[in-house]
């Protein structure tokens, strides 16, 4: 609702035919949120009714944990988008993977070294020669001018 | 005609054509499994090396590669969750839970089963139609190409879920995507909308970090989550049994697989209606073809035939797509508009010279299609059995390699770091999403077609008013949408019925 509240209002400002769409679709996203939003409160539940025709996130593992484990992976994530950022992806990946399955996966160093070799070289191999990709440089490298 | 059909075949089968077509599709192979490297992108990219070719190994060589490309997109959809092409996301829903229970092997075997049928499918409807379609393409302009992508969203809003709340959410989604998908530069004037005084916002949200996002990162939370392998604690199944189950699985629901495959060739066919589309509309045609409303439940939990329905409508919409380009040199998709390219190196002006002096040429294409999958085919099931055994790896090992080709994948949609951050953004949408029951399969249909819907109701306005609205092809499609709308109501009215039944 809030999304749509902002789309419509900003819209307004707009001419016709750039508002148009906007308004098209933020104004019916605003009633059907908060059409939503009162079956939510208000209304019975619907034990008729089939579930979406989506995917099921598992529900075997306590709560508590679950939780712990979403922020990990979060955190692990976010940290491998910074660290491509300071870096770049040629240092990053191989980086990450090694201190993803070191500390996270808790796999002894020969293997991790193994499995890190061969992401780097399907990196290299695959991106940067073959497709000949190009990648930024990182925003350290940038700085001191490597 | 005969005479050209074999030409045709000649020119594909001479060896530097063939070999040519082998190397595009091994090319098409790699870009298909990775996440976020299109089909299309890649065809820009080999565009350069088509100079010093004949024009048969040309094509040979591009549509060896495209071709094989939807193929193999669907091998990262249903191992990984991650759809390894932007045509290939529908299959996640039913082939990753699939994987998730053990059948990965099942589903793959599925996958490309359906995909090599459709895919001949596909080819036969190039071979028979371009005659005969082009009274079809001629009769639908922008208002019908606009009602045909709001019948798509009606279709995958269907999947919501029955009852007034699914549908709502259904809805809503797409409304959403509809609405994100207006962020950047309106096309008709160039004034931005909803930049919030980002450069990068300019051109929009891409679609490949959005939808890798919204795909990829929920099942890598979740697989983090669970602690386990993909195929969970299951003990590994007989890989090669999956594999021909999942064959098998094609043929018990034959007339499925045809019919989706119909859906993709007629898709394939508009012009601009793209391949976001035809996969979504297959899915959906799967989901209501179920008997009941517990036999629909099954979908998203990994029923065969929303693998089915998919792979087949993604295959044969290439054949459905050539049919505008080489006759009438209007692109069927964005790939088809980089193929056009490829005509004007060659020297070659799609049209009536395509369907007459250059017919063997055509019908080239037409036995590329069909020899590059099935050589694809019988390639990957050789190779199938050891790709399904890496749902048993523990998750832990596998987890940092997808969020390598997932962010990777999305680099290389613009080449820019806020690329990633919209990866996290959406994917951290897309958990939220999962978790409290809201769909994604509008949201990502609203937000693949917003623009064209856009550009179509911008031209039919102004080239007809709204008068458009009363079009004989218009009033049709606006009653098939109403009726998509209406079916879950229908069926949720049957089942309360059917238990009021039961209880007395």
């Amino acid at each position: 609702m809030v999304v749509a509240a902002y789309a419509a209002i900003t819209a307004r400002r707009w001419s016709f035919k750039t508002s148009l769409f906007p308004l098209a679709t933020g104004i019916p996203l605003f009633v059907l949120a908060g059409a939503q939003l009162m079956l939510e409160l208000f209304g019975r539940d619907e034990t008729t009714s089939g579930p979406a025709v989506e995917l099921e996130l598992s529900t075997h593992v306590d709560p508590a944990l679950a939780r712990t484990r979403v922020a990990g992976i979060l955190t692990w994530i976010a940290g491998f988008i910074l660290l491509v950022f300071l870096v770049g992806f040629p240092v990053a990946v191989p980086a990450f993977i090694f201190s993803f399955l070191m500390l996270q996966s808790r796999v002894g160093w020969r293997l991790s070294l193994s499995l890190t070799a061969v992401a780097w070289l399907c990196f290299y191999g695959l991106f940067q020669w073959l497709l000949n990709l190009p990648f930024e440089e990182g925003f350290i490298q940038s700085l001191l001018g490597i | 005609m005969f005479d050209a059909l074999i030409n045709g075949l000649l020119l594909v089968l001479q060896w530097k054509a063939f070999s040519l077509m082998m190397v595009g599709m091994g090319l098409g192979f790699v870009v298909g499994l990775l996440p976020g490297i299109g089909g299309a992108a890649t065809l820009a990219l080999m565009l350069p090396f088509i100079f010093k070719m004949s024009p048969a190994e040309a094509f040979a060589f591009l549509l060896g590669m495209h071709s094989v490309a939807a193929t193999t997109g669907d091998i990262t959809s249903i191992l990984f969750g991650v759809p390894g092409e932007a045509i290939s996301a529908a299959t996640v829903v039913d082939g990753y839970p699939m994987a998730k229970n053990g059948e990965a092997g099942r589903a793959l075997g599925a996958a490309l089963m359906s995909s090599l049928v459709g895919a001949l499918i596909g080819a036969l409807v190039l071979a028979l139609a371009i005659p005969i379609v082009r009274p079809l393409v001629l009769s639908f302009g922008s208002p019908e190409l606009l009602m045909l992508a709001l019948m798509g969203i009606a279709c995958i809003t269907s999947l919501s879920g029955l009852g007034a709340r699914g549908q709502i959410r259904g809805f809503a989604m797409g409304f959403l995507g509809l609405l994100l998908s207006t962020i950047g530069q309106e096309r008709q004037s160039g004034a931005l909308r909803f930049d919030m005084g980002l450069m990068y916002l300019w051109d929009g949200l891409d679609l490949v970090p959005v939808l890798v996002g919204i795909f990829a990162i929920p099942e890598i939370i979740d697989l983090a989550v669970r602690g386990t392998a993909i195929a969970g604690e299951r003990q590994p199944e007989n890989l090669q049994a999956g594999v021909v189950e999942g064959i098998k699985d094609t043929f018990r629901h034959f007339w499925l697989v045809v019919r989706c495959s119909a859906v993709g060739v007629f898709i394939g066919i508009l012009p601009g209606a793209g391949g976001g589309v035809a996969q979504w509309v297959a899915y959906a045609h799967a989901v209501q073809s179920a008997k009941d409303a517990k036999d629909r439940e099954r979908f998203g939990k990994g029923d065969i035939r929303g693998v089915l329905g998919p792979g087949a409508a993604n295959n044969s919409k290439e054949g459905g797509e050539l049919i505008p380009t080489v006759a009438f040199g209007v692109p069927g998709g964005g790939a088809m508009g980089i193929l056009l390219g490829g005509f004007l190196i060659m020297g070659l002006t799609p049209g009536p010279d395509m369907l007459t002096k250059h017919l063997a040429l055509t019908f080239s294409m037409v036995w590329t299609l069909a020899i590059a999958n099935i050589i694809t085919v019988l390639l990957c099931l050789a190779l199938l059995g050891h790709l399904a055994k890496l749902t048993y790896i523990r998750g832990g090992l596998i987890i940092p390699f997808v969020l390598f080709l997932v962010f990777v994948g999305s680099y290389t949609a613009n080449g820019q770091i806020a690329d990633l951050i919209v990866t996290f953004i959406f994917g951290s949408l897309g958990y939220l999403m999962v978790l409290f029951g809201w769909p994604r399969p509008p949201f990502v249909l609203g937000f693949v077609l917003g623009k064209l819907v856009e550009t179509y109701l911008f031209i039919s306005v102004s080239r007809y008013g709204f008068s458009w609205l009363s079009h004989p092809v218009v009033l049709v499609l606006i009653f098939l949408t109403g009726l998509v709308i209406a079916y879950p109501f229908i069926q949720e009215r049957r089942s309360r019925k059917r238990e009021g039944v039961g209880a007395t």
